[in-house]
């Protein structure tokens, strides 16, 4: 059998199912949406903590992993040469007010830094364009961290991303993720004792939020009476995508930077174990955000809501 | 002026007659089914029943794939039919995650149905298809335009489809839906889909 046919044996299957898995978002050329979002959520939560901070190396990070996202999300449309269509429905789309956003924060991003690292450059970095740029980066950012949880939650035909908790909880990620971009940056800005010691249990705060959030959203999901909503959930803790979610996202990233977190909190954290804290946490996210992507089940077309007769 | 479509569950025979006319008009790839017929099994043995459920996009009057699309691609028409303008589309494919009632497809590949390669009526149909876009019923514009019915209306064998006006109180749709308890599927999502069903 080609890989032609396999995939259309796969097509016609899931058209016969009752609970059909998505597979637009998340697999083939569909992995590189999932890349894009969770970079560019780590891009603007650590642009927020790099600027509180003062941690010049995490800006520059934050550029390069929002250049990085947006490259990734061109990877995955059909018709890439086309993206700059994607400004035109801002008033009603995610997605579009998503794309202005990165927009937003590569143009900021570039103003704002380009003075203070290129030597040449044409304004300075006191200058009013400069400025200008922080002030958009700061926009983007924002809605950087915003959009992609509504992107999901306007998904109608995936019961198990409509949870109200869902943008909350792309928030609490993208915050995570800065954290942990600051932990690894650490290792170009000055190493981890120059970091402010509040961050570690920053990590841990958030951490703790993000678990609550998504403990809450399963917990609607199982309570919902929504069959999909349940499929998901089966599939993401007990099914098809059960290993990406304990090997990833439990044992990569939450126990191992948990323990990383209360060594530092008993005693000195080397550089080295602050960075690979960063990396395992910010692995976790992705797998956490591959997991729950996969997991998605449409919602039947045919339910016991259909009514047959009257 | 708002087309619609009411189908008789009680006059369908599964013949998917439906989906291979739709499939011959459209010249759809494979994996692509702009009308397509669910089956479904109820009860246990020995009281056990078939049920049948053709479906096909709902033209809804709130159309959530419209909402989400970025680039406009994805467009309500005058008389409320719901279509896709393949040259404005990037194929992020967010329509088919908001379709609650999958009829969005994406065609990711040029695709025929045989190994020796596109027969030469493939070559003609599926010509005017784009690749890497979305692609959706439109309850058959062209026909329309030309004073036809859409073509699954017009190859039911057992004329268990009706077309026609649902803004008109005297059309027959609007008729066998007030007369014989038309139904859409989901009205708890609020999309207001244009496609009813006669129940069985
Ligand atoms: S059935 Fe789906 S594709 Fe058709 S208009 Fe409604 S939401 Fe859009
Ligand atoms: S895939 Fe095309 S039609 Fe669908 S939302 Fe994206 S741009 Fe719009």
């Amino acid at each position: 059998m080609t890989h032609a046919s396999v995939k259309y044996e796969r097509m016609l299957s899931d058209l016969r199912m009752d609970l059909r898995p998505q597979r637009e978002w998340g697999e083939g050329r569909g992995l590189f949406l999932v890349i894009g979002h969770f970079v560019v959520g780590i891009a603007a939560g650590a642009w927020l903590f790099a600027l509180i901070f003062d941690r010049p190396a995490a800006l520059v990070a934050a550029f390069a992993l929002a250049a990085l996202g947006g490259l990734a999300h061109l990877g995955f449309l059909g018709k890439p040469d086309r993206f700059w269509r994607m400004s035109m429905r801002a008033r009603t789309s995610w997605i579009s007010r998503g794309f202005i956003g990165l927009s937003l924060f590569l143009a900021g991003a570039a103003l704002y830094l380009a003075p203070q690292y290129l030597p040449g450059t044409p304004w300075g970095s006191e200058s009013l364009l400069a400025d200008a740029g922080y002030a958009m980066a700061l926009v983007g950012m924002v809605v950087l961290m915003g959009y992609m949880g509504f992107v999901y939650t306007s998904a109608k035909a995936i019961p198990f991303w409509n949870s109200p908790l869902h943008p909350a909880l792309y928030v609490a990620y993208a915050l995570r993720g800065g954290v942990a971009a600051l932990f690894v940056t650490a290792l170009a800005d000055g190493g981890a004792g120059e970091l402010p010691a509040v961050l570690l249990p920053l990590w841990g705060g958030i951490t703790v939020l993000v678990a609550l959030f998504f403990m809450l959203e399963i917990h609607g999901a199982l309570t919902s009476g929504n069959e999909a909503a349940r499929r998901s959930v089966h599939d993401l803790l007990a099914g098809r995508v059960a290993v990406y979610f304990y090997g990833g996202t439990l044992v990569l990233g939450l126990f191992v930077p948990a323990y990383l977190m209360y060594t530092g909190l008993t005693g000195p954290l080397s550089a080295g174990a602050m960075a690979l804290l960063g990396v395992s946490s910010a692995i976790g996210d992705f797998f956490m955000k591959y997991a729950t992507i996969r997991a998605g089940v449409r919602l039947p077309v045919w339910t016991h809501l259909t009514p047959q007769r009257r | 002026m708002r087309w619609g479509m009411v189908i008789d569950l009680k006059r369908c025979i599964a013949c998917y007659g439906c989906q291979l006319s739709c499939k011959a008009e459209n010249g759809t790839p494979p994996g692509v089914f702009f009308a397509r017929l669910l089956k479904h099994e109820e009860g246990q043995f020995p009281t056990v029943r078939q049920l049948f459920l053709p479906v096909l996009c709902n033209h809804c009057e709130e159309p959530p794939c419209v909402e989400v699309c970025p680039t406009g691609a994805s467009f309500k028409t005058e008389d409320g039919i719901v279509d896709i303008d393949p040259d404005m589309c990037v194929g992020c494919r967010s329509c088919m995650m908001a379709c609650p009632y999958g009829n969005r497809y994406f065609n990711d590949k040029p695709q025929h149905y045989f190994p020796d390669g596109p027969t030469p009526y493939e070559e003609r149909r599926t010509a005017r298809h784009q690749t890497d876009v979305v692609m959706k019923c439109n309850f058959c514009r062209d026909r329309l335009a030309v004073g036809k019915e859409p073509a699954c209306v017009a190859n039911c064998p057992a004329v268990a489809r009706y077309f026609g006006d649902l803004d008109d109180p005297n059309s027959e749709v609007s008729r066998l839906i007030k007369d014989r308890g038309g139904f859409p599927l989901h009205p708890e999502l609020g999309t207001k889909p244009s496609v009813y069903y006669l129940p069985a």
